[in-house]
């Protein structure tokens, strides 16, 4: 991250940057810029290889996201001005970024390093369903999640209600959701024998409030866990944000830098994607003074990332940032298809393939495009890590890696648009035991088999 | 220069040369009515383009600002001449209370414009009673309300709540959409329309306008 003590004069600059009209930074300084610098480090998108092996290529992604960054800096909406990190702070920041960390506490801690292209040291694992669930099944789901074997941290599912009520955003009713959630949270890892497990947490904050309401030691957040801030728009925060970055500074928990690009808007196609992913990290590191970013690129008509306008910029991204830097980063899998589906388990194994060998960590997986309450399992995560541990392990290469994405693709790709949405947890899983229906079982091990029959090397 | 050239220039984005391109046109007699219609079919045209993310929001957005450029250059000339082409219907579009993220509603907006409808837009984080106050002085045919969060998208139904409880219930056709937003939430709160994406949004309100 970038140093601690840069903070106040990083965030001075929402005051002291250049002054913009709100309208006119996207079309008139962020849209022109990207398509620039695309030109300029002649980055081509090629659907036939998802996952290229090109490292002139990923550097020179490297380049134009660094270039990005520069010149467009950060707006803030609240302020009307533009902040901007300059060449040497950059450098300084990644300079003095650490390459590892020890999250979480005690027996359960785990020290989260940096990968490289094909790496072969397994993907740190963040378990996550990233959806919103009903009341009643939310302990049920974190319990899920955190029977996970492959699990090294959690991310757990959103409340959108607490004692029976809507949560609405910046009310009071907000605050007692975030400390529902976390309480559900720590209760769970307890049980399941993880009380020091690492958490991002809460999503059910969507304001400054939430989140800063749940920060404790004892019962709530922790300093050992990590906390997320994310922007508005593209390449847009607010002081709502901001006042995170110093909260999570100043209580001295972990910070992830949160960030979700769309295919097919203000960053263009799959290159534009890819640059911007760099440029978001490095946004991430010198402004929100992040230790990790955590990346959802998406497609702005499906909210997904499983197809190959979307995992040609992730691999590309990846490979630049691997080669690059020694930070740590997530790839974010959004699915098309819904839980106890055939095509959802294909989405994952695809994700987590090309993200392992492009020096990526895992943050499993949000399906049915992220929309839809209840449709998540912890069962499409188990075999996404699985895959992303035998593929790093086995010493996949990334020539490997596109041969088996094509054929995984096959099998999905053309029913993106009309994906099946499955089922919900509670009809796959015993809420009760918080385990998956043998039916849900077979199919997860029928697609598994199909992986191995492929070539994923599975250890068991 | 025709008006051909202007059609390729606002599909272009070029906004200054589309302007100054549209000033001398007008001096020499183009017909300003034929030409917003020959611009919005342009629009139209890039909006499906769109929708199959041919073209990307960038692209439309600088084609929109450059059709708007236009229309503001050729706006005197129509209301001169008496004739006026009639507007969709008018809508009041916003983010819900609460809710900072605007990107999904200004595309819409986008579209209801290059779609013939008139918009007063109330930008994001905007109060429920903003949204009645304001469909009362336009005299709105629809109230558009965005939310891109769960936690926001209460709002959306404090909206059709405040409705109801001040006596104006079915006086406007309140229509939600949003990340996070489906036909099933609609249902339980009593929206008029869910628009699952910005493209379908011109269409499924005249569609209801007309019911």
């Amino acid at each position: 991250m970038a140093a601690p003590y840069r903070i106040w004069e990083i965030l001075q600059r929402s005051h002291t940057g250049p002054f913009c009209e709100e309208k006119d930074f996207m079309p008139k300084i962020f849209a022109p810029k990207l398509k620039e610098i695309v030109k300029k480090y002649a980055i081509k998108y090629d659907p036939q290889t998802p996952v290229p092996a090109d490292n002139d290529l990923a550097d020179r992604v490297w380049q134009a996201g660094w270039e990005l960054f520069r010149e467009v800096g950060l707006y803030n909406t609240d302020t009307n001005r533009i902040i901007k990190v300059a060449e040497d702070e950059i450098k300084e920041a990644l300079y003095t970024a650490k390459g590892e960390y020890w999250v979480g506490a005690g027996k359960d801690a785990v020290l989260w390093k940096h990968r490289r292209v094909e790496d072969e040291a397994p993907p740190f694992c963040i378990f996550s369903p990233d959806i919103t669930v009903n009341e009643n099944l939310h302990h049920s789901m974190c319990l899920a999640y955190l029977k996970e074997p492959l699990l090294d941290g959690i991310c757990a599912p959103i409340l959108e209600e607490a004692a029976g009520q809507l949560i609405r955003s910046a009310g009071p009713t907000e605050i007692s959701g975030c400390i529902q959630h976390i309480y559900n949270l720590r209760l769970a890892a307890r049980q399941v024998g993880r009380p020091g497990v690492f958490l991002v947490a809460v999503g059910t904050a969507e304001h400054d409030s939430g989140q800063i309401a749940v920060s404790d030691n004892e019962w709530g957040v922790r300093t050992t866990d990590a906390r997320l801030v994310g922007s508005l728009s593209e390449f847009m925060t607010a002081d709502t944000l901001l006042n995170r970055v110093v909260h999570y500074a100043q209580y001295g928990c972990y910070t992830g830098n949160l960030t979700g690009p769309i295919y097919g808007g203000w960053c263009g196609g799959s290159e534009g994607i890819a640059v911007s992913l760099v440029a978001y990290t490095l946004s991430g590191l010198c402004i929100h003074g992040a230790h990790f970013s955590q990346h959802f690129p998406f497609h702005l008509h499906w909210g997904s990332n499983s197809t190959r306008e979307l995992l040609w910029p992730i691999a590309v991204a990846g490979q630049a940032m691997a080669r690059n830097s020694k930070l740590l980063y997530t790839s974010n899998g959004f699915a098309n298809a819904g839980p106890m589906t055939e095509m959802l388990f294909y989405e994952t194994a695809c994700h987590a393939l090309v993200s392992t060998v492009s020096g990526w960590h895992l943050w499993e997986m949000a399906s049915t495009r992220n929309k839809y309450r209840n449709r998540a399992t912890p069962m499409e995560a188990r075999l996404g890590m699985e895959v992303g541990h035998a593929a790093a392990r086995q010493g996949l290469t990334r020539e490997q890696a596109n041969a088996l994405a094509l054929k995984l693709l096959s099998r999905y790709e053309d029913q993106a648009a009309d994906a099946p949405r499955g089922k919900e947890y509670q009809e796959c899983y015993d809420v009760a035991q918080a385990l998956p229906t043998q039916e849900h079982f077979d199919m997860y091990r029928q697609v598994k088999d199909e992986l191995a029959a492929l070539g994923i090397d599975f250890p068991y | 220069m025709s008006l051909e050239d202007l059609k390729k220039l606002v599909a272009e984005g070029e906004v200054e040369k589309s302007e100054a391109l549209a000033q001398k046109l007008l001096e020499q007699g183009v017909d300003p009515i034929r030409t917003i219609q020959e611009l919005a079919d342009v629009m139209i045209d890039l909006g499906d383009k769109f929708s199959r993310l041919e073209v990307f929001l960038p692209e439309i957005m600088l084609a929109g600002d450059a059709m708007t450029a236009v229309v503001n250059i050729l706006r005197p000339r129509v209301l001169a001449s008496g004739e006026k082409g009639a507007a969709q219907g008018k809508v009041v579009l916003g983010v819900v209370k609460g809710d900072v993220h605007a990107i999904g509603k200004d595309i819409v907006k986008l579209m209801l414009q290059t779609n013939g409808y008139e918009v007063k837009d109330l930008g994001a984080d905007a109060p429920s009673l903003q949204f009645i106050k304001a469909a009362q002085e336009m005299g709105a045919d629809f109230i558009g309300a965005s939310a891109l969060m769960t936690t926001t998208m209460p709002g959306q139904k404090e909206i059709i709540a405040l409705l109801k409880e001040i006596g104006l219930n079915g006086t406007y056709k309140v229509v939600i959409g949003g990340a996070p937003v489906g036909q099933e939430w609609a249902d339980l709160i009593g929206a008029d329309l869910y628009c699952p994406d910005a493209s379908s949004a011109p269409g499924m309100m005249a569609k209801l306008l007309k019911k």
